[in-house]
Parts: structure tokens; sequence; C-alpha cells
């Protein structure tokens, strides 16, 4: 049946993700700790590797998901408007504040894995991994990255930040939270995002507005890389 | 129709900041769209209203547009086992840099504005301890 049944089929791949998909949310409703990216992804890629259907036959359909990532890129306009309306007094500090972590974040990453001995675009993966995951996509494709190590990076940024982040910086007495709010939305992005939704809404308004301001920043940086390395 | 006016919108600003890309502007695509997209709502071109329901069901689903990208590490399984240590080093280390500079830098400039200070001081109480 395998062949046949799918053979590149893009519909399939499409239905196929969509189904994993719905069930990875009800998983993630009643099991709050998998993360629903992991459960989408692990059955397909158990189905694929049982049917024989190489990746890239797959891609046929899953790049029409995957084209959708620029418009969500451009929805991000819309959480930053609405929340700048509401810091807008605080916003040119906070742009710095944003501007200073999105320096330090894409050359901290990029030097760590070249010091390493990290080829070279394992390295320029490296280097978008703190913005959200359309915009570190896009920026990847500009500096001749690997999507797929960017996506598993900045994955783990939004898990590890989301976790780690608050109880971290409450050690280190930073209990503002403008402060809070710009630290997990500069580093992990939607995640952390989420996860201050519960505790107050300034912090949840700042890590949104912080979390699109870092994508734009880090994509308007590397843009300048890229022109740097070409020279 | 909400959703339908909306989404053709996104993808409108989505394609306007793609063939700006091509003609030669060094920022991506998306990130153009999102530029524009952005100005467009703040001097009131477009109406919030008109965007509200399809952006926000976008960016919840979001998750699902990456998942056959994340798919693809199934085919860099020996590139993975050579370099999970550079990786995970990068990672680690970039995470813990960039929410040292942005909280400490925050702390240090955020509540220097005095209306800035009592409202922050007003959130922040009960979180805490």
């Amino acid at each position: 049946m395998s062949a046949s049944f799918w053979a590149g089929n893009p519909v399939v791949s499409i239905a196929v993700t969509l189904l994993a998909y719905a069930l990875a949310i009800r998983l993630h409703r009643q099991w709050k700790w998998i993360p629903p990216i992991v459960a989408a992804c692990v059955p397909v890629v158990a189905v694929l590797l049982m049917l024989r259907e190489p990746y890239s036959l797959y891609n046929r359909g899953g790049s029409y998901l995957t084209w959708w990532l620029g418009p969500a890129t451009v929805a991000l306009g819309f959480p930053m408007h609405k929340h700048g309306v509401v810091l807008r007094r605080s916003l040119p500090r906070l742009a710095c504040v944003v501007f200073a972590g999105s320096i330090v974040g894409m050359s901290t990453a990029g030097l760590t894995a070249w010091l390493l001995h990290a080829p070279l675009p394992v390295v320029m993966s490296a280097v978008p991994k703190s913005v959200t995951t359309p915009i570190a996509i896009e920026v990847c494709r500009e500096l001749n990255g690997i999507p797929q190590i960017t996506i598993a990076m900045v994955i783990l940024a939004g898990v590890l930040g989301a976790t780690f982040g608050v109880p971290l910086l409450r050690l280190l007495r930073v209990h503002d939270d403008r402060a809070v709010g710009a630290a997990i939305g500069t580093t992990s992005h939607g995640i952390g995002t989420a996860s201050l939704v519960r505790q107050s809404e300034m912090r949840a308004t700042v890590s949104s507005w912080a979390m699109a301001a870092a994508g734009v920043f880090t994509s308007l940086l590397a843009a300048l890389l890229a022109l740097l390395m070409r020279w | 129709m909400d959703y339908l006016w909306g989404t053709t919108i996104l993808v409108g600003f989505y394609l306007g900041g793609s063939a700006l890309h091509r003609a030669g502007v060094p920022i991506p695509g998306g990130v153009l769209g999102l530029l524009l997209f952005y100005l467009a709502l703040a001097s009131g071109l477009l109406k919030t209203a008109w965007v509200e329901r399809a952006s926000t069901f976008l960016l919840r689903h979001m998750v699902l547009l990456f998942v056959p990208l994340t798919i693809g590490l199934m085919d860099m399984r020996e590139l993975l086992s050579r370099q999970w240590l550079a990786i995970v080093a990068s990672l680690v280390v970039s995470l813990l840099a960039v929410l040292l500079t942005t909280a400490l830098l925050g702390r240090w400039i955020l509540p220097v504005e005095p209306g800035l200070h009592k409202d922050a001081d007003c959130a922040g109480q009960g979180e805490d301890r």
C-alpha cells in the first residue's frame, strides 16, 4: 500500500500533518508538559519511516504549509502595534534593551558555535536562535544556514527560557515587570511570552512587543552581516 | 468573511514584502511585510478590526506551520550526531547572555521615568515571593 498511497502526493502530506497537529493539540491540553511541536512531529516521522517515504517526497506537500510562515510573520505586526500603543512612553528605552539583547544573542550564539569548530552553515543556523520561528527561518535562509537546525534551537531556547528564565531572574533580583518581560520576550520569543501570561499582564505585554521587535532587529542586523560577508 | 478578508490582507503584505526583497532590499520578505503592515496599522490606514481575527488565528496555530521543516531533522541525524556539542553549547551560552543583558539593562534603564516607575511597582506587587 505504501508507495501507491502516498508517493509524494501533496494532499496526503498536508492531511497527515493536519491530523498529527490536531492530535498534538489534544494531547497538550490533557498533559501540559508535552510540547505540541514534538507531539505533532513524532507520529509523522514514524509513519514516514514505516512506509519508507523519503522526506523530500513528504515535503512536496509540507512546503505548502511552510509557505504560510510568511503571512504569519506579517501577522506579528498586529500584537506589536496593539502592545506598542499601551507601552508607547517606554518604547524608545525598551527598543534599546531589545536591540542590545539581539546583538548579544546573535554574536554569542555564532561565536560559541564557531569556537567549537562547527562548519559555517551550522554557525549561521545558530545566529537567529533567539527569535520567533518564522523570522528565524527567514534569517537563517538569508545567511545560508540550515533551517532545521535553527528550528530545533529556537524551540529549545523557548522551552529553556520559559522554564528557567523567571526563576533565574528572581535569583538576580530582577523583579521589575518591564525588565522581566523584555528579557523573556527577547530570549524565548512566543514560548516564553506564553509562560508569562499567567503571571502579570504587563509582563506578557512587554514580552510580546519585545519578541516581535527582537525579530525585526535580528533580521536587520543579519542583513548587515550578510553584506559584510559578501564583501 | 472576517477571516478571509484579514488573511487576504496578510498575504498581500507578505507578497508585497517579498517583491521588495526580490527587487534588492536585503531584509527578508516576511519582515518587510511586517514593517509595512505595522506602519499601515500605526498610521490608521488599516483598521485593527479588519485583521485582528486572522492575525490571532495565524499566530495561535503557528506551530502547525513549522511542523514540516522540523520533520526535516530526520534527514540530519548524521550532522546532529557530529555537531550536537557545538549546537547545545551555543544555545546555552547565548541564552544566558541574552537573558542577563536584557534583564540587567532593562532593570537599569526602564524604570527611570517617574510615571513608569509607579506603574511598574503596582503591577509587580504580589507576583514575586
